[in-house]
Order: structure tokens, then sequence, then C-alpha cells
């Protein structure tokens, strides 16, 4: 019971550190929204004069209060759930704007991720079995190779390939032009068609990190005396790799799951911006270069959060999965 | 987590952490010595020793850049958009700029970023690593809070919130930018161990002798965790050079510097896959995939020295 | 990936083009080439920014966030054609100075808003007012020039506080929103009108977070000369080279966007329909900061004007698609009949390294030891800041420094963001600075907005215009004469004047033009803007958009 009283209240200070470190880090950046609307006009090449930069000081409506002010508003805005109006899309709330964009990438990443947490376990049990063999070493340098490539880049060669050049998948978006989110049949089927590739894209770069954690924790497993026990009791093979070894082996790698969000967040925000995915990676991106503090504190917080739950989810597992910590 | 794309440290350092390493459990060698013996092993190990090849390559071409490339990386004098031929080995980029010289050029700044953002993150992960596991009680709750902050930021927002904030955009900009958010998973691993070694009979038996404690730190416990701090510092290095090519492609580096991620950067701002320079996309990407590769495989004989199940037989 | 910008383009959004105003003019040709051919058919839009979904937003007072389609639901009193500065009438039939500071416009009779209501002067009259009592509306400073509105009968009439003739071009082109409907809007400021009632050829008739569609307006006063039925406004992706894919692949009928190799990535992948135009619509110019030593120096600044190989910066930075600029200040050859003939080679300077450090002499500064150093020892260096993400001004400027270091000056590229790189540049703390210049296509105001010296403001004052500080009375002299003047002659020679000023005391070393990327399809739709026929520029983001949509007849 102490231990999670302990993990609870490190929890709260946590949120807590996280949040204001939210509320700082924005604010450090130079330059103001004003100057930052000023440049999309300059860059379609509209001439900046100083009655445009009055007129969107007014339009945005800036702050002017002091920090504190804006910290404790801060506050009771991220109590109330309520993050303000966005600069970027002035004509709805930050919640509206992330709550559109979340499904998506919840959607994208949920997906890829227990795709990629099956497939590279399979794979990490088959080399660690089969550990000093041919398909081991093709399966560990396949992995560091495909793991090794930036998404962005692996993102650009698909979409050009796959989309540009032989037509199989549409170039951008999370949907055809046109269409309305809804949930009919084929709406799904077009936002399926649209995911293909960001999906693919997420799922060859982040299986590596799986077959590693499983084959390192089988080859493990299988040192240990009671696999060599079964084995000696003349078990089949099969059976000792995945009822002995590989369930044992999996613990390390479930807690590992937690932790990898952050990970998966950032891998995002890249593949989001290359297939222009209406997920809210994009969405931080636009936050960070309009100067939109509003919707980049509350991506941030989103960001943060979700992983903060994971983490704190995986603690009390582990409570669960290994006694030896309640203590 | 250190690394942004989605991949857990190559090896999960801690699992080794709860093998202490079995060779470092006698006398300590001198440093040299050490060393030595720890590359030989890192040599005998076939998936290292390739590491070890291709990440030589990699600093050979860095280092002789002068003499490899055929054209100075920033001379704009050829034609643009040009595709390969016999003078512009990789075509050139929309500026007139030789591709394959860039390549060559290239290698290091996303050397000095892997390296340099490694060895900083490592200090850092170790210094406070080594504090935590060794102080235990209000220091130690301290520093894991600090550490398990810096774990639960997303890593790639957060750089990409300091790249645009910090001004004068060089090398060593980015090189504290990526440092400064990928300790945490390395102090983690280093404060377990530590806290592990602390209660070793060889440590209180040091303590008891009344040697001083820098000296048990430094001398009895930081010895018998090289290999975990080698891991860190690869798999910090792994994340950085990538992180380094992220932030310079997404315009937040210096595009000024030719780099991979530079080049990559003016692919895409100048679409070299529309124009057909699909080389110029490749050819940068590739650099930077060997450059991790190899850097992970030597992590794997550093698994290997640290962890003896996980050697090779 | 964010959104790189656009490859800065230039052209203005609300250009002007009002010095012609000289006296009753505009009863020129309607819009649309008058021959009744068959209409219908669907137009497909490419450019209004997705990121990467639609935020619906139809108020045409605020063009920072407007969709694009808004253009063609609301129309203005005229349009002036940034190229030729012709005027094509929308909902005023003509205007005329009557003294310099009376202007007034007869109102077209028998428009309609799309609701059916009908469209009188009060609505002209309660649209200016409504800016002025909404000063966020007002992004074109509209009332720091007028001092009120009024309707008598067909007529209305703007008063000016002082002279300013060319003015009447902003005018002109204020969109007018219908007092019927707008009188009962709370905060117009923040209004997204998602249902807009306009007096356009089009009314809004779907809106879906990636696409919307507008159909044609059944009640507008010129509808049999309107050619497509529909038109479709996909959004375009965050990512600046996803969108160069789409536009290749032929998806849309109208795309603004720099595209390298055109040729290759965009007609020959339909030879048949597929062209292009790219006429210059603005000057990228170095800015030197005139407050600092040595650039408080006229043979310094010529120094460096001289040192530098425009072709060669105009080739990397955009594909060689534009030329050098002339330092005239004017946009040639859009511009040509305000150039002074006097000008050596039309204003243009070629690279010539004796001259320059003749100069750099004249101004205290020669070369020792392979730098360029005053006579008290202080080498000569500059820090150009620029935004990073505007590709071709890195490429510029990355060629001004090569070409510089040649000739002994230290030069380190600063290249921030955008948001730093405006806050640096309008507090005067930079050295040296690419910028903008001009592409209003008005004379006065690109010469007022960048040499007035009222906006001069000290350093750490934020001021978006004249941010390099130039002080000159005379400058101001020549401006003043040009906003009072509604002669021909007159007008001509306070340009001129200006010209040389810019000429002789390079306040801003301008470098090469930027251009307006046009992307064509004749599949559907002919008629568009080209170097044959330059009737406006080919930007399909402002309102631009009206007058070649007015154009068009079906293929």
């Amino acid at each position: 019971m102490r231990y999670v009283l302990r993990k609870v209240v490190l929890f709260v200070l946590t949120l807590w550190a996280a949040i204001t470190l939210n509320f700082i880090l924005p604010r450090l950046m130079p330059g103001s929204p004003v100057d930052a609307a000023l440049g999309k006009l300059a860059s379609a090449g509209v001439p900046i004069t100083n009655a445009e930069r009055n007129a969107i000081e007014i339009q945005l409506g800036v702050p002017h209060s002091g920090l504190l002010t804006q910290y404790l508003e801060y506050l009771r805005n991220i109590a109330t759930l309520r993050f303000g109006t966005s600069y970027s899309f002035p004509s709805q709330t930050v919640a509206q704007t992330i709550g559109k964009a979340l499904p998506w990438t919840l959607i994208l990443i949920g997906a890829t991720t227990i795709v990629a947490f099956i497939i590279g376990t399979l794979l990490g049990v088959y080399a660690g079995w089969h550990r000093g063999r041919a398909a081991d070493s093709s399966i560990t340098i396949g992995a560091t190779f495909f793991g090794a490539f930036p998404p962005f880049w692996l993102g650009l060669l698909l979409l050009y390939l796959l989309a540009f050049r032989y037509g199989w998948f549409p170039i951008k978006g999370g949907f055809s032009p046109g269409a309305s989110p809804n949930l009919s049949l084929s709406f799904l089927a077009d936002a399926l068609r649209h995911s293909v590739l960001p999906a693919l894209t997420l799922v060859i770069t982040t299986m590596s990190g799986w077959v590693f954690g499983m084959r390192n924790n089988m080859i493990n497993t299988l040192g240990e005396d009671f696999v060599t026990f079964a084995e000696a009791n003349g078990l089949r093979d099969r059976t000792v790799a995945l009822r002995y070894a590989a369930r044992n082996a999996l613990l390390p790698n479930v807690t590992a799951f937690g932790l990898s969000l952050g990970a998966v967040v950032g891998g995002a925000v890249l593949v989001e911006g290359v297939f222009s995915y209406p997920g809210v990676g994009g969405l931080l991106f636009i936050a960070v270069t309009n100067h939109d503090f509003p919707l980049m504190q509350a991506l941030l917080l989103v960001f943060t959060l979700s992983m903060l739950v994971a983490i704190f989810i995986v603690d009390l597992l582990y409570v669960r999965l290994d006694p030896r910590v309640r203590t | 987590m250190t690394i942004i794309t989605a991949m857990p440290p190559p090896e999960s350092p801690g699992k080794a952490a709860q093998i202490p390493s079995g060779a470092g459990l006698q006398a300590v060698p001198g440093p040299l010595r050490f060393l030595g013996r720890a590359l030989r092993t890192l040599w005998s190990n076939g998936k290292a020793r390739a590491g070890l090849i291709v990440l030589g390559l990699i600093i050979v071409v860095a280092v002789f850049a002068p003499l490899l490339a055929p054209h100075s990386p920033t001379a704009t004098s050829f034609t643009p958009y040009s595709g390969p031929t016999g003078v512009n080995w990789f075509g050139t980029t929309g500026n007139g700029q030789d591709v394959f010289s860039q390549l060559v050029y290239g290698a290091r700044v996303s050397l000095v970023v892997g390296l340099g953002a490694g060895a900083v993150a490592t200090f850092v992960a170790v210094t406070l690593g080594l504090i935590a596991g060794y102080r235990p009680g209000i220091v130690d709750e301290v520093l894991g809070f600090v550490t398990n902050l810096a774990l639960v930021v997303p890593a790639l927002p957060l750089m990409i919130i300091l790249a645009a904030y910090l001004q004068g955009r060089s090398v060593w900009t980015i090189v504290l930018v990526v440092a400064f958010t990928s300790w945490a998973t390395g102090a983690r691993v280093i404060r377990s161990q530590t806290s592990t070694l602390r209660t070793r009979e060889f440590v209180t038996s040091a303590v008891f002798s009344g040697e001083r404690l820098v000296r048990v730190v430094f001398r009895e416990i930081l010895p018998n965790m090289t290999s975990l701090v080698a891991a860190s510092f690869f798999s910090a290095a792994t994340a950085a050079v990538l992180a380094e090519a992220s932030l310079e492609f997404l315009g937040l580096g210096n595009p000024d510097t030719v780099s991979w991620g530079t080049i990559l950067y003016y692919a895409q701002q100048q679409n070299a896959l529309l124009t057909g320079q699909w080389l110029m996309v490749f050819a940068p990407g590739l650099a930077i995939v060997l450059l991790m590769v190899s850097l992970t495989l030597i992590n794997f004989g550093v698994d290997a020295l640290s962890n003896p199940r996980l050697r090779e037989k | 990936m964010r959104r790189p910008p656009k490859m800065k383009s230039a052209a203005a959004a609300a250009a002007i083009v009002a010095l012609l105003a000289a006296g009753a003019s505009a009863c020129a040709s309607s819009s649309g080439s008058g021959t009744t051919a068959s209409t219908g058919g669907t137009l497909t839009i490419q450019g209004d920014a997705g990121t990467p979904t639609l935020t619906e937003n139809f108020n045409p007072l605020q063009p920072a966030t407007e969709l694009h389609g808004t253009y063609l639901i609301y129309e203005p009193l005229e349009i002036p054609s940034p190229v030729n500065g012709s005027y094509t009438p929308f909902l005023a039939t003509g205007y005329q100075f009557t003294n310099p500071t009376t202007l007034v416009y007869t109102i077209r009779q028998g428009v309609k808003w799309s609701d059916g209501t009908p469209f009188t002067p009060a609505d002209v009259v309660f649209t200016f007012n409504l800016l002025k009592k909404n000063p966020g509306l007002d992004g074109n400073g509209v009332w720091s020039q007028i001092s009120g509105v009024s309707a008598s009968g067909n007529d209305v009439t703007i008063r000016f506080k002082a002279p300013n003739v060319p003015f009447a071009g902003i005018i002109a082109q204020t969109p007018i929103v219908p007092q019927h409907v707008w009188s009962k809007i709370a905060d117009p400021v923040k209004f997204t009108n998602t249902h807009p009632v306009g007096t356009g050829p089009f009314v809004l008739s779907k809106f879906a977070p990636t696409q919307y569609t507008l159909a044609k307006n059944k009640l507008y006063w010129n509808a049999s000369k309107i050619a497509p039925s529909t038109v479709v406004f996909p959004a375009e992706a965050s990512n600046q080279s996803t969108n160069q894919l789409a536009v290749s692949s032929g998806q849309f009928d109208w795309s603004y966007t720099f595209l390298p190799d055109v040729k290759k990535t965009y007609v020959d992948r339909d030879p048949a329909h597929n062209q292009y135009w790219f006429p210059p619509g603005g000057t990228i110019g170095l800015y030197l900061n005139l407050t600092k030593a040595p650039f408080t120096s006229v043979d310094f600044r010529r120094g460096l004007s001289l040192a530098l190989n425009r072709t060669a910066i105009a080739q990397k930075a955009v594909n060689g698609y534009m030329a050098q600029a002339s330092l005239s200040g004017l946009i040639l050859p859009n511009l040509s009949k305000w150039l002074d003939p006097s000008l050596p080679d039309q204003g243009q300077v070629s690279q010539s390294k004796p001259a320059a450090l003749a100069a750099f002499a004249k101004a205290g500064y020669t070369m020792r030891g392979g730098n360029l150093t005053s006579s008290n020892g202080t080498k000569a260096s500059l820090t150009i800041v620029l935004p990073n993400s505007f590709s071709d001004w890195v490429a510029a400027a990355t060629e001004v420094k090569n070409e510089l270091t040649a000739d002994g000056i230290t030069v380190t590229l600063d290249l921030p963001q955008y948001a730093q790189y405006s806050q640096e540049i309008q507090a005067g703390t930079f050295d040296a600075a690419i910028g903008g210049f001009g592409g209003t296509g008005s004379p006065y105001t690109d010469f007022n907005n960048a040499l007035n010296s009222t906006y001069a403001a000290p350093i750490n004052t934020p001021t978006a215009n004249n941010f390099e500080r130039f002080k000159s009375p005379a400058v101001n002299q020549a401006l003043a004469t040009l906003a009072s003047s509604t002669s021909t002659a007159t007008q001509q020679q306070a340009t001129d004047k200006l010209e040389l000023m810019m000429y002789n005391t390079v306040p801003i070393v301008l470098l090469y033009y930027g251009g307006s990327w046009g992307l064509f399809s004749t599949k559907h739709f002919t008629g568009w803007p080209s170097a044959s026929d330059p009737y406006t520029l080919p930007t399909n983001y402002n309102n631009a958009l009206l007058t070649v949509v007015t154009h068009l007849r079906k293929a």
C-alpha cells in the first residue's frame, strides 16, 4: 500500500511539474503569435504594413496580462478542461481542435503499435530460440537495419513510389477530399486506404525495438534453470519455447510498452507531417510555427498526460506482476 | 524515452543491469588495458565487428572529406537540378551544389552531433545515476523525480520547441538540445545498477577500509559499469543522429550547414523526388541508416560484454 | 514539416494599382470577354491551406484567415489589375475625385444579395462604418486615411483626411457586406460567417473538412458571363512537397505553387493542356539597418550593391524563372510605363568589382590582408537575418554570402523561424535582412511603405513599414506630392524623383523579382491570364480570383 501511495504522490508531483513546464516552454520562444501570423501573410506575398499588424493583434486577442496571471488562468483552465481559443483555428476552441485530431492519431498509433508489438515479439521469440543460427542473424540484422530508418525518410520514399509513381495509395490526408468523417462503411474503407502508408511507415520503423527486447529476454530466460529443467525432462521444443521461455520473457517487454508511447508520438509527429495526416502530430507542428500557445500547451499536456498515465499504470501493474516491489 | 523513433533502447539495458558483469569484478585493470580488452572483446563479436568497420569507414570519410570530395560542398557553380553525371556523381541540388560532396562533408556533422550529444548525455546520465544510486533517501528521490520528469515529457516535441527557441542555431545547439532530451534513460539504468553495487561486499569493504567517497565511486563502482556506460553512450548517440536529421529535416536546424539532415531538408524543399533526383533523397537517408546501424551493432557487442548469455557461441 | 510556407512569392494580396486614378477613368470594359460561350462544368482550384483540415471562415474582412472562396462570394467596388492598372468594375460602375480629398463612386444598380434582398449604396456606407467601429477588421488602415463616408442617390462619397489619391485603389477593393445581415452580428471581428450572403458570382453550397464547393449564384448581376457552374476548393496539405506532387499529378485547373523545373514537372505531364505563367510579383532585397555604421554610408551601400551578381542570385533563388531587379524600385515589365527613361539600363546594375572597391574606398574601406577594412582597422562584417523556411531567400542569401566573402567581407547568416525574424526586423536590432519590397502594384504604396520617414520608429519600437529606418525629407516631399496629385504629369515627375533616390542612395539593395507562380490547365476552361493577355496576376488567394473566374470560358 505504501508503494502505491508513494507512486500516487509522485504521479501528482510529476503531473504538476510537467504542466508547469508546458506553460513555460512555449513562452520561451522568441517572436509573438502576431509575428507568426504576419509570417503566413508574408509567405503568401502580402506586403506587411503597420495597419495589418494592428488588425491581426486585435483579431488574435493576444494577452497583455502578466505571466503570473496567465499562469493562474492556465491552471484554472486545465482544471476545467478549457484551453481557450487557438490562434491558428480561431473559430473553434482548442479542445474541439484537438478532439477532432486525437482519434486519428490514437487509432494510427494504437493500431501500429499493436501490430509492431505482435510481429516484433514473435520475430524476437523466433530469433532468440534459434539463437546463433542463420534465422537469428538475418532477423537481427534486418531489424537493426529497418529500425534505423528515419521515419520521415521511409515515409517520403513510400509516398513517392507507392502513391505518386504507381498511384496505389492517396498522396495525402486521412480521407478523400469532400468526405465528412462518419461511421459509414464506405468512409471507413476510404480512411483505411489513406492510413496504409503512414501505418506501414510506423510499423516498419518501430518493430525493431520489440524484436531486440524479446530476443534478449528470450536468451536470458533460456539460460534460467526452469527452462533447462523443462528441456531435460524431454518437453517438445515448441512447448518449451512458447509455454515456458517466451511467457516469462514477455514481462519486461510489456512494461516497455508503456514507456514506448512517447517515442511513438515523436515518430508520429514526423510521419503525420509527411502524409498530411489529420492527427495531433501535424497539429503540434502547426502550433509551433504559428506560436499558438494555447494549442501548444494543450497538445504537450495531452502527450505528457498519456505518457504519465501509461507509466503510472505500468508501475501499478508491476506490483501485480512482481510481488517483490510491494514492500 | 530518448529515441525519437519508436525504438525502445536497442537492447533494454535494464536487463543487463540485473546481471552484473562477471568479468569486471576482479582487480581493476588499468584504464588503457581495460579499453584494449574491451575493444578486443567487441571485435570478437561478429556484429560489433561489422559495426566497428562501418563506423570506422564513416569516420575516415569525415576526417578526409576534403580529399575525398571532388568539389566544395557549398560551391553553387553547377547546373541546378541535374541528375547524376560524370562531374556530379549524385547530381546537384536546386542551388547548383554537388550532392556527392555534400554527402561526404555531411558525415562530419552527423558524427559530431551523434558522438558529441552521446557523450554529453552519457556524462549527465552517469553523474546523476551514480549520485542517485549511491545516496539513497532525499537525494535519490529528487534526482529520480527529475529523471522521471525528463522521461515523461515527449522528446521530439520538446526538441522542436527548444530548437525553435535557442538562438544562433549551430551544430552545438543541436548537440545540447539532443543531449538535454536524451540522458534520462541512461541515468535510470545506471542508478539502479549503482544501488545494486553499493551493497556488494567489495564496495562495503572499501568503504570500511576508509576510502574516500569519490574514490569508492570512481574506482570501485564505475569500472563495474563500463558496459552500461558504453551502452547508454551508443544508444544516446544513435538517438542523436536521428534527432539531428529530424530537426534539420523540419527546418529547425541551420540550413546553412552541410549535413545529411540538411540535404534531406533541401531535397524536400526543392522536391527532388518530383524532379526525379531520387539519389538526393535516397543517399543521405541511407547514410543516416548506415551510421545508426553501425552504432547499434556495436551496442550488441557491448551487451554481450556485460551479459555473457548474449555472447555469440 | 509543417508548413514550409509557400515559396516567397510577393504578389500582392490586396493588389493596388491606383496611380492612374486621375479623374474619372474607370468605366472601362466589363468583365468577361463578351462572347457568350456555353457554360457549365467544375473548376478545381488548389491553394486553400488545410492544416490539414479546413477551418470554416468566410468573413471577407479577415484576409488572414478567410477561405479563398470568399473572394468569389463577395465583391468589392472595383478591382485594379496589379499588372496593367486597368480597373474592372464590380459593385461600382465608375468613380471620380471631385477634389483631391473627395472621392465619389457611382454604385451599380439592379444587384441583389444572394438571399434576394436588393443591394444598395447604404450597404457600402455600412461596410466602411463597420471598419471604423472594428479596427480589427481594418487591416488596410482605411480609417487612417479617410474621415467619413456618405451616400446620396446612387453615389457614395468618401472624404479623405488629407489628399491621398493612390489610396483609392485600397478603398475600391474593400469587400462589401450586407447591412441586413451584418448589423445583427455581435462581434464581427470573431465572426466566421459560415452562411455567407454576398453579391458575388458564387454561393457556398457544401462545406466538408477537406474540401468546399461553391455553386453559381443564380441572382448574379452578370450571371450569363460566368462559365463554371461549380468551383471546388480542396484543402492543401500542410506539407509543401506533397502539394507539389498533387499539382504535378494534374488534380487542379488552377494551382499556385513554385515548381522546380516546371517544364518537366508540370507542362510535360499533359502538354496539350498544362501551361504556366510566372510573372514578377514583388522584389526581394537586402535590407540594411540604416542606423548602424557602416550602412549609414551611401558609398558603402553602393559598394555592396556593385559587388553582387544579381543574375547568379536570381538563378540560385528562383531557378532562373525571374530576372534581376531594377534598382529603380519598380517591378518590370509590369510598371515599365512609370520608369524614368534617364536611368541607365532600366535601372539594372551589373556586378563590377573595381567599381565596388572604389565605392568602398570612398566609404573609407580598403582591402588589407584579404579583409575589407576601415581606416581605423575595423573589418567589414554583417549578419544577414532571414526566415529559415523561405527557401528561395535562403538560397539567395547563401549566394550573397559567397559573393561578399569573395570581396573580403565577413558574412554570417542568421536563420530563425519567421516570428523571430519578424521581431528582429521590426525592432530594428538587425544588421542586414532579406525582405520583400513592393508588390502592391502601386509605385506610391510601394515607396511609401518602404521609405516614408514617419514609419521610421526608434530602435526597439516595432514598425512593420520602413523597418530599415530610412529618413529623407526629399523622399517625404516627393511622396506627399504623389499622394495629392491627380495629374499624370505631376505623378510621373514625383515617381521619377523617387526612382532616382532609390537608384542613387540605395536605401535597400534590391536583388531579384519574386515570382507569381501560376499553373493552369486548359482542359476544362480557357481564358487564363498569360504573358500575351496579362489582365491580372495568377494569384489564386486574393481578389485576382474574382477577376480570373469572371474571365474564364468553357473549353
